[in-house]
């Protein structure tokens, strides 16, 4: 109780402190202070409640500790990191170039567009019964439900990327000779890559939102399956939370380097403010 | 109907408009931007089409250039019917028309790309020291002002060599000052290559400042209301006589007054 009004009080100092730093330390202060009032009125609530089961911050932080100290917590994020390497890569090879041809070619488009927005609107959710008929139950399952959840963002983002390129640029390239793969290469592929890399990068924020639902295909691992297990096995719910947390931090670190690819020469026009 | 420009002799026609007709379709009814156009622009002739906006100049540039089909006549360069965009004919557009992903160097480039490497070099290195954008060769347009931006759009048309260069109004998005710089530099470029240039322009004094000939376009549908010649040595004096009287026939055509 005492850390929690500890943590009230440096949090609610913190926030006006923000308006008077240099820029770059304000980037830090203000979303942690938000983030302690946050913890703080968890805990309050706790306290109000006198809930037996929910847990407070700190329990679920000693579970994080607890995990950690185990063998387990290593394993299961590794497990989760590997499906949805998988999945989003599969998604990521098969996607791009589907949408770069969709975006491109006006029959395609005519012919694959209305399949593909009906297959969009589909919950992974709903593919896991099929998932595990076709491939049973284990890693494979768990990929296709991320390659499924994953794919659309990609490949919707790719078609439309490409159908946004300024009529100017595909004159350039007609007016230099460019056809065929330098076409591509030169043109098609670069005008179309800053709106491809934000489709890259809701597509992982999606791959890592159903990794949860993408466990329940009777895996034995990863932190999705550490959800529902530490709730089957004796209501564990400070491990539950745990887990939760984990997901969210380990999703702002999957953002941050995906976020990475806007940096390079080629791209960052795509991204300054105009 | 339009004869040469006087006063050189021995010319050739480059460039030839046969009853070059446009409409464009407006909820399934045919619209005129274009009425027949008959023009012919000799090789090496720097000629503007001057006009109101909407007036279909821009659209006869398109067609000259390969990009739209003429709905009736036809352009003929060099003997042959303009079917399709060409290397040799190169479009340097309003804005944007460079690769945003790629550097100067690449952008300027883009033409060379059959050539042997060390042609390339030197062929790049040579345009870029020519239009004024030494040292920067690995920058990106982004990191460009909007001036030397249009240097690189002007850049990769010349590296090539063009024998027809198509400017639809190049340095519209230009501050008033770099706008005049650059027309500097572009009859500069001219004078040393002697390209024919299509320039269209909806500005009076642009368009003095640069032709040999100013094809005066009626607003829709665009007709030819006008052609006048600019007997006028360069460097231009914005302040003669001359320069004055031919703005003022310039005007009548467009049907504007110009005293405000």
């Amino acid at each position: 109780m005492i850390a929690d009004l500890l943590l009230f009080i440096f949090s609610l100092a913190a926030l006006p402190l923000a308006g008077r730093v240099s820029e770059s330390a304000r980037r830090w202060i203000a979303p942690i202070a938000v983030t302690g009032l946050g913890i703080a009125a968890w805990s309050a609530a706790c306290f109000l409640a006198q809930s037996q089961i929910f847990p407070t911050p700190w329990e679920s932080f000693g579970a994080i500790v607890e995990l950690a100290q185990s063998s387990r917590l290593w394993n299961d994020i590794t497990a989760s990191l590997f499906r949805v390497t998988w999945g989003f890569g599969l998604a990521t090879a098969v996607g791009i170039p589907l949408g770069l041809w969709i975006g491109w070619s006006a029959r395609s488009f005519a012919a694959l567009n209305p399949l593909v927005q009906g297959l969009r609107p589909i919950s992974p959710i709903a593919w896991i019964p099929i998932a595990i008929l076709w491939f049973g139950i284990g890693d494979l399952s768990a990929v296709f439900l991320i390659f499924l959840a994953s794919i659309f963002p990609i490949m919707v983002g790719t078609t439309a990327a490409v159908q946004n390129i300024p009529q100017v640029y595909v004159r350039s390239a007609a007016n230099f000779g460019l056809t065929g793969f330098d076409l591509f290469r030169r043109v098609v592929l670069p005008a179309a890559m800053p709106q491809i890399i934000t489709s890259l990068r809701i597509a992982l924020g999606v791959a890592w939102l159903v990794i949860v639902a993408a466990e329940m295909v009777g895996m034995q691992s990863g932190l999705g399956y550490l959800v529902s297990d530490a709730r089957n096995m004796g209501k564990r719910y400070d491990l539950v939370v745990a887990a939760m947390i984990l997901i969210g931090l380990i999703g702002i670190v999957l953002d941050v380097l995906v976020r990475q690819l806007q940096n390079f020469d080629e791209v960052r026009w795509g991204f300054a403010k105009r | 109907m339009s004869a040469s420009s006087p006063g050189s002799t021995a010319s050739k026609p480059k460039v030839v408009f046969e009853q070059v007709a446009k409409d464009f379709e407006r909820r399934g009814e045919p619209l005129r931007v274009l009425d027949p156009i008959d023009l012919v622009v000799d090789e090496g002739e720097f000629v503007c089409l001057l006009g109101p906006s909407g007036c279909g100049k821009s659209t006869l540039l398109n067609i000259a250039g390969g990009f739209e089909p003429p709905t009736t006549g036809r352009v003929v360069i060099d003997g042959e019917a303009v079917n399709g965009p060409h290397p040799r004919r190169v479009f340097v557009f309003q804005e944007y028309g460079i690769f945003p992903w790629a550097s100067v160097w690449d952008n300027i480039g883009l033409g060379l790309r059959e050539l042997p490497k060390e042609q390339q070099y030197a062929t790049i290195q040579q345009t870029i020291d020519l239009v004024g954008l030494t040292g920067f060769e690995k920058s990106y347009p982004m990191e460009l002002s909007g001036g030397m931006k249009q240097r690189v759009g002007v850049a990769r048309a010349l590296a090539v060599s063009p024998d027809v260069i198509y400017m639809d109004e190049p340095f519209g998005a230009l501050d008033s000052l770099t706008r005049l710089t650059m027309r500097a530099e572009l009859i500069r470029i001219w004078q040393t290559r002697r390209p024919t240039i299509l320039f269209v322009t909806h500005d009076v004094d642009e368009s003095i400042q640069l032709a040999d000939r100013v094809v005066v376009f009626s607003p829709r549908p665009g007709r030819i209301a006008g052609i006048v010649d600019v007997d006028l040595p360069h460097p231009r004096d914005l302040g003669t006589q001359r320069y004055g009287e031919i703005k003022n026939q310039l005007y009548e055509l467009l049907g504007v007054r110009h005293a405000v």
